[in-house]
């Protein structure tokens, strides 16, 4: 693994999907279909946008989850059955009051009022402590960041400015290359 | 700033130091609360009976218009018309059954209050902590108006007012206003005002939660207020004749008590009561023109207005009921509130179970069918049949449902089972299945015949005054 450095395998932030905050829903996709068609490297997908302050500073990021959780729909019922936890209840009881509240719901139904209405900032995740990693840190302790944090990408960093994301599908493809060259067979 | 302000400072601190987690600032709730003036008007009193153990110590306390009985210790605590009750603590000798475990209780067990302040609470049974047979402790906790402390250790707590912490431990939690927990232990823990939690861990998990809006016009308490709403109004508008009964020294029952009952000479009672065999009636009860079967009890802070209790009614300690019918073996839980009125009254079917905390206020007669547990809000028929359930058909739960605002997880079995034999339990220690020909069954309504009351008094004047100088009381 030592054959391959962060900054090797990072895309570079220019080639990354961002707005500025304050942004659309829908102008972020945009924002990442464009960047999708102008990185064509390989054959995976951006999974996430990165949203920028006046300063071109990332303050957050918005992935896939964050788009369908913003979405789904919500009422005073669902914040409910959230806050029921701390009396004990069990998941499998949360979830089914959950689903049989959907089920009274037409999921997604103001997809198209949403995408224009909801701003970036109101569903963006600020990155946290383990999310960052210095450029020439070893790929080792980039991995370990990525399992540890559960993360689906790191913002990698060159004198505290973002330079790039490290994302986990192209981790993932490295160990797969460098196991295939072991010659197991 | 004389020694009871800097007493209840203290006590602030201590319990603020115990919610700073919570960032729970106790000090604009309950300053006012406890009036300082007041600390020196009322005595404070205990009973002294051949049934119960005697060791009272005070040190450094308040006790304004307070009772006691049985084995306690109240050390830098101020207690305003407060009950500590001391009639079931465990005695020496005796098995405490916990789970798997039979704790044998090695002496006789004691309430510890230190460091504590409440305002007409109750604080009654035992500690039900396995880890603590011998001492039902409460430290650092301040309760407020009406909240009852049943079986429950504290260390760290705030209760609001009409909360009832019922057979579990707490540690470091908020009881919101209105609020019913039994949960068998909890600790850093916030509850939300008008949430009546029933958990029995491994077996069922009962929840209902008050539309807080409605829940206002009963009760609500903001910092910097007194409570407020109709709970407190309906208090308040009977507080003469609460003023009278302790002001008198020698006091004649108003009406005709059986030999099998007791009736305690700091309970109201207006004409014109009829009361069967084998009733308890509690201290600072109050009961009006009403009926009460063989084996009812009114317990501490009920009100009975204009109603029949048919015979073995349990009514939880602060439940009232008004302009209703109910028929026998109906349990009424902790604070409940049933009010019917003239001509349209409240009808509760026999052996029906009224959770704790419930309220049931109509203005068209209604008419609850024998054998349903009911709970939460009740204002009519609609919401009666989104708040109750048939005894029978929650017995057939297995696995969970929900209902308006009501969660239910576990068994509907276990949960039945467990109320039932704590209602039995009530009864037999409230002496209600007492049987005059052989003697056997005697409870609290047959002991307390036997007690007499002495009253002790705080410095009227000077750096203490409100304060009651350190008094030990034993046989």
């Amino acid at each position: 693994m030592d054959k391959y450095l962060i900054k090797d395998l990072m895309v570079p932030i220019s080639e990354y999907a961002t707005v500025s905050e304050g942004a659309t829903l829908f102008e972020a996709y945009l924002a990442l279909e464009q960047a999708q068609e102008e990185y064509d490297h390989n054959k995976y997908r951006h999974r996430a946008i990165l949203v920028l302050d006046k300063n071109n500073k990332v303050v957050g990021k918005v992935g896939q989850l964050d788009v369908l959780r913003a979405l789904e729909p919500k009422n005073e019922q669902y914040e409910l059955f959230e806050d029921i936890r701390k009396y004990r209840f069990s998941s499998q009881f949360i979830m089914h009051l959950r689903e049989k509240n959907l089920m009274q719901k037409e999921p997604l139904t103001d997809i198209c009022r949403n995408a224009g209405q909801i701003r970036v900032e109101d569903l963006m995740s600020a990155p946290t402590e383990g999310e960052y990693v210095e450029e020439d840190t070893s790929l080792n302790t980039a991995i370990h960041q990525l399992v540890h944090g559960s993360h689906m990408s790191l913002l990698v960093t060159r004198n505290n400015d973002i330079v790039g994301i490290l994302r986990l599908t192209d981790v993932f493809a490295a160990i797969f290359h460098t196991m295939k060259e072991c010659n197991l067979a | 700033m004389n020694e009871l302000e800097k007493l209840f400072t203290r006590i602030v601190q201590r319990v603020n130091i115990n919610l700073r987690e919570q960032a729970f600032d106790t000090k604009p709730y309950v300053w006012d609360l406890i009036p300082k003036s007041q600390m020196t008007k009322f005595y404070a009193f205990y009973g002294i009976s051949p049934d119960h153990p005697l060791n009272l110590q005070f040190r450094h306390s308040g006790l304004a218009g307070s009772y006691f009985l049985g084995k306690i210790q109240v050390t830098n605590s101020l207690l305003y018309k407060t009950d500590v009750r001391g009639d079931e603590l465990k005695k020496k000798g005796t098995i405490f059954q916990f789970d798997k475990f039979k704790i044998p209780v090695s002496k006789d067990e004691e309430i510890v209050i230190e460091d504590s302040a409440f305002v007409k609470t109750l604080i009654h049974n035992y500690s039900h902590d396995p880890e603590t047979p011998e001492k039902f402790f409460i430290k650092d906790t301040i309760s407020t108006h009406y909240a009852n402390i049943h079986g429950s250790p504290s260390d760290g707590c705030f209760l609001g007012p009409f909360s009832t912490v019922d057979l579990t431990t707490m540690r470091d939690s908020v009881i919101g206003t209105y609020s019913y927990v039994q949960a068998g232990e909890i600790s850093h823990l916030r509850i939300d005002p008008g949430t009546v939690w029933v958990k029995s861990p491994g077996s069922f998990n009962f929840l209902y939660r008050y539309p807080i809006e409605k829940l206002k016009t009963y009760i609500s308490f903001e910092a910097g207020k007194l409570p407020e709403g109709l709970f407190i109004d309906f208090v308040e508008s009977r507080k003469q004749d609460f003023q009278r009964v302790f002001e008198v020294v020698n006091i004649e029952p108003a009406t005709n008590v059986p030999a099998t009952s007791s009736l305690d000479r700091y309970a109201v009672v207006k004409p014109a009561m009829e009361i069967g065999e084998n009733v308890l009636i509690s201290q600072r009860a109050y009961l009006e023109n009403s009926y009460l079967g063989k084996g009812a009890n009114a317990q501490e802070n009920c009100f009975i207005i204009n109603s029949r209790l048919e015979g073995n009614n349990v009514t939880a300690h602060g439940a009232k009921i008004i302009e209703a019918d109910m028929g026998k073996n109906v349990f009424v839980g902790f604070n409940s509130f049933l009010r019917g009125r003239p001509e349209k009254r409240l009808t509760i079917g026999k052996e029906c179970i009224v959770m704790p905390h419930t309220i049931i206020d109509i203005e068209e007669p209604l008419t609850v069918p024998p054998g349903q547990l009911v709970w939460g809000l009740i204002k009519n028929k609609e919401d009666l049949e989104t708040n109750s359930i048939a005894i029978s058909e929650l017995s057939k739960i297995k696995t969970f449902f929900s209902k308006g605002n009501m969660f239910f997880e576990g068994s509907g079995a276990d949960f039945v089972s467990a109320f039932q034999g704590r209602i039995h339990h009530i009864l037999e220690a409230n002496g209600a299945f007492f049987n005059s020909s052989d003697n056997s069954g005697q409870g609290h309504a047959q002991r307390n015949q036997n007690m007499s009351f002495n009253t002790i008094q705080p410095y009227p004047r000077g750096d203490e005054e409100g304060l009651f100088p350190t008094i030990m009381i034993q046989p």
